[in-house]
This record gives structure tokens, C-alpha cells and sequence, in this order.
């Protein structure tokens, strides 16, 4: 079982396929992945069409809800708006969780809102998951600060730190609700992630569908060529992201 | 001849690599030749001590690696002298690292070093990326000031100044791209917009490792970039001093 618990429909794929995955899913055929946490673009880069993506994660789970497992996504500088929409995502459209990228989207993990939305996600069992590893709004140390201050709330650092920051993230990891996906770091960090964090709270992704580019194929190869041990790699792959879901919706 | 661009040779923390196993590599990967890097610490502070070993090193294998060297600029005019000591027993690269070494790139107090480095005649390599002590834009200041340097964009300023690399390469004529971290999926589609001369292939093991980014590249690079990107390129710029 390989879940990517990082994609996309992406804004090109969508502007092509027009809400049709099939030419998306026909890529994680081709590397043998099963199923997909997936997010949106759209979502994230335009307020005006953040609705009408979340809508569309929905549809394309519907087509295939064995295989694509959505995260909505909202604007806190919406403020009440964004509860609703959040609430909406959550409780009518069943997505699995939430997604925030501070850095494209503007805003601070501090902003008030967006503390109610994380208070939200906990209060429903679902995890949030952020685009990490970037000044000044998408630090890992700033998504700690959140784990802090909201211990109900399941959070994943979506990019486990990227490349300069796998420390800061492994430092994060220390706060029990704290998830890191590897989707980002080097060889040498993803080994020295799953040798020094909780391996039962790891995840892979590939961040696919973000543009053209495949990087199923190198991220895939590299988490199989890494000293992480056969176990530890089954647990990432398929095991934890399960669990993630099941644990955060309990 | 195939040149690997960057490689980090030596022990200290994450760093592993032994002069035995980055020729086994090498091997491998069917790669003649390697830039061999200091460690982070001899980046920071212990540059003689970085800069002998990597020609202690080299001298044992002379057909195989390349020793590059490092100056932190706060030493001032030490800096420079250190730089001309290293470059003057067989160093071919100046290694910068900003975010390591703690300036910006494009910061006044980098400027003799790199005007040094032209005036010897070596290329400069500089780590470039989050959390934004050395972006591809820092670089082209550079390139501008220092039209006879020759600039390398460690990294391509993976990932998040990935957006900039493209427009920044295009901004200077003597700014390269080296691949390490910039991943080859995306590096290729780089390339075909910067043309493939500014490539230069880098697998910076031992954080990645070399065989696997090798494979990887020759996967992803269009095939009539690779003789140029896998070595050609850097090959014509660590000439510029003489022969390799």
C-alpha cells in the first residue's frame, strides 16, 4: 500500500482536465501509488476561486473515494467567512482535513482566525496539514507554536522542513501532535528524520500536481534508496497515513 | 569528462564521506570527476583547515578530484589571503556559503573576496536558498558588480527562490545553475529556458547521494544537454586558470 500523502490538483491540471482526473490518477498508476491526499491550488493562490476548488475536491473524491482523500482549504482574512467555509469543508463536503500555505496565501499562524480554525480541525478529529519550511509565515517552529497552543489538534508539517530546515522540523516533531511528511528534505534528512522522530507519525509525499513536473518517480526512489529500514518504510508508506485519518477522526 | 560539481568530503555531524567512498561513487556512477567541498564547520570558521585537507586530498587523486576552497569574508583581508594561499597550491573553486558563513550574499563585505576569486581566475559557488541569506537575485548583484567572476547558484535557490532562478540566470550572462537540491525534474525544465550552457550538475552528496542523483539526472536531462551539464560546462570555466 503507498499512500502520497502530498498532491494537488493543480492549477494546470485543472485548467487542462477541467475537474476530469483521470490523466492525474493515470501518473499514480504508473509509480504503483494507491491513494492520494489531495489538496487543491486554486484554493490556496486565488480567495475568488477557493470555494469552487474545495467543491471540486469533493467532486473528484466522489469519482474515486477509494483513491483521492481531500483537504479543503479557506482565508482567515476572510474571518467569519472562513469558519463557515471551513465548517462547510469539514461537515457537509467530508473532507479529511485542512490545508494552509501562510507563505502563498498571507497570513500569520498567529492571525485570531486562523486559531479558530485550528481549534476547529481538533474539535472534528481532523488533521491540518501546512506547507512548512519557509520565513517568514510557514516555519516549522511556528507550526510548533500552534501544536502548543492547541493540543487537540492533529498538525502535519507538509514538507518535513524542506532542505534547510529538517532540523527545525525535528525539533517540532517533539510536540505529540505534530506529523512530518517527507516531501522535501535530502536524502541525508529524510534518513536522519525517520532515525530520530517518532516513526509511527511519519508520512510520504510527493507534492505531484503542482505543475507538470513528475516527482513521484524521484521522491518515491529516493525514500526506497534511503538507510530508513524495510519497516519503517512499509509504516510511512501505508500504514501511518491510515492511522493519521483514523486517529485524527476518532 | 564527466564532473560531479559539488560533493562535501570529510566527517562532522550529517557529513560522512570519505575520500574511499566517493571514489567507489564515483565508480558507480560512471562520473570521472568530483569538486570536493569543506565541511559546514571549515566553511565557517577552520577555512585553513578545510582548504589543506581538500588539497591533501586532491593530491592523492589528481585524475579524480578537484579541490574547491573556502574564505569567510569576515575575516577581511585574511579572507583574501587565505583564498590566494588555497588557490595558489591547486584550489579551483571559491565555495561560499552565506547562510553558514553568516552574511547576505550580496553584502559589501563579500565583494574583495569575490573580486579576488575573478582576478585568480576561479569561480565562485554559492549555496543559495531559505532562509534567504543567498538568493538567485544576490547572486546576479554580484554577477553585475563583478562582470569577470564567474558565479555558480548553488542549488538554484531550492526550493522556495525556485521562482526567481530562471529570470535571475537570464538577468546575467556569468551566473550558472548548479543542480544539487534543485531536483533533476525541475533542473531540466530550468535549463530549457536559461539554455543548457548555464547548467552544471551537482549531486552534493553526502546530504544527497550520488549515485541515486546521477541516475536521476541522465533520467531527466534532454540528451543533447548532458554532455554539457554533466561536466562541459563547469570543466570550461575551472579551465579558465589552466588545465584540469
Amino acid at each position: 500500500m503507498i499512500v502520497d500523502c502530498h498532491t494537488h490538483w493543480g492549477i494546470c491540471w485543472e485548467d487542462r482536465d477541467a475537474g476530469d482526473p483521470s490523466a492525474w490518477l493515470a501518473v499514480l498508476d504508473h509509480h504503483g501509488v494507491d491513494a492520494a491526499f489531495v489538496m487543491g491550488h486554486y484554493n490556496i493562490h486565488r480567495l475568488d476561486r477557493c470555494t469552487g476548488d474545495n467543491d471540486r475536491l469533493a467532486s473528484l473524491r466522489d469519482r474515486v473515494p477509494e483513491r483521492l482523500w481531500p483537504f479543503g482549504s479557506v482565508w482567515p482574512q476572510q474571518g467569519d467567512e472562513a469558519v463557515a467555509e471551513a465548517r462547510r469543508c469539514l461537515d457537509d463536503l467530508g473532507m479529511r482535513g485542512l490545508k494552509f500555505h501562510p507563505w502563498i496565501q498571507g497570513f500569520s499562524t498567529a492571525d485570531p482566525v486562523f486559531g479558530e480554525l485550528c481549534a476547529l480541525a481538533g474539535e472534528r478529529g481532523r488533521p491540518v496539514i501546512f506547507h512548512d519550511g519557509t520565513p517568514c509565515y510557514s516555519q516549522p517552529e511556528q507550526i510548533a507554536g500552534l501544536a502548543r497552543r492547541f493540543p487537540q489538534t492533529t498538525f502535519v508539517l507538509g514538507h518535513s522542513g524542506l532542505l534547510w530546515s529538517w532540523r527545525s522540523a525535528l525539533e517540532a516533531a517533539r510536540q505529540p501532535n505534530i506529523w512530518l511528511c517527507l516531501c522535501g528534505p535530502h536524502m541525508r534528512g529524510v534518513e536522519e528524520l525517520c532515525r530520530r522522530a517518532d516513526g509511527d507519525r511519519i508520512l510520504w509525499g510527493s507534492d505531484f500536481g503542482f505543475g507538470w513536473s513528475d516527482p513521484i518517480e524521484y521522491r518515491l526512489a529516493l525514500l526506497r534508496a534511503a538507510d530508513v529500514g524495510a519497516d519503517a518504510r512499509e509504516r510511512i508508506l501505508g500504514v501511518n497515513p491510515a492511522r493519521l485519518l483514523e486517529g485524527a477522526a476518532r | 569528462m564527466t564532473i560531479d560539481g559539488y560533493c562535501t568530503l570529510g566527517t562532522d555531524r550529517e557529513y560522512d564521506l570519505t575520500e574511499a567512498a566517493l571514489l567507489e561513487a564515483l565508480d558507480a556512477a560512471e562520473v570521472g570527476r568530483a569538486v570536493i567541498a569543506p565541511v559546514d564547520r571549515c566553511l565557517a570558521v577552520a577555512n585553513r583547515e578545510g582548504n589543506d585537507a581538500m588539497r591533501q586530498t586532491a593530491s592523492r587523486h589528481p585524475e579524480r578530484f578537484i579541490p574547491s576552497c573556502s574564505a569567510n569574508p569576515w575575516y577581511g583581508s585574511g579572507a583574501v589571503e587565505e583564498l590566494r594561499r588555497a588557490v595558489g597550491e591547486g584550489a579551483r573553486m571559491l565555495v561560499l556559503h552565506p547562510a553558514v558563513q553568516g552574511y547576505l550574499a550580496n553584502d559589501e563585505l563579500v565583494w574583495p573576496v569575490v573580486e579576488a576569486a575573478a582576478g585568480e581566475r576561479v569561480p565562485v559557488y554559492i549555496h543559495t536558498g531559505p532562509p534567504g541569506q543567498a538568493t538567485p537575485w544576490q547572486v546576479v548583484d554580484l554577477a553585475e558588480r563583478f562582470p569577470q567572476a564567474d558565479l555558480i547558484v548553488g542549488h538554484c535557490g531550492a526550493t522556495d527562490f525556485w521562482n526567481d532562478v530562471v529570470v535571475a540566470a537570464q538577468a546575467a550572462d556569468n551566473v550558472y545553475l548548479e543542480s544539487s537540491l534543485a531536483r533533476p525534474f525541475l533542473f531540466a525544465g530550468y535549463l530549457k529556458q536559461t539554455g543548457a550552457a548555464r547548467g552544471i550538475m551537482g549531486s552534493y552528496a553526502p546530504l544527497n547521494e550520488l549515485t541515486f542523483e546521477w541516475e536521476q539526472m541522465r533520467l531527466a536531462l534532454p540528451p543533447e544537454y548532458m554532455e554539457a551539464v554533466c561536466g562541459g560546462n563547469l570543466r570550461r570555466l575551472l579551465e579558465k586558470r589552466g588545465a584540469l
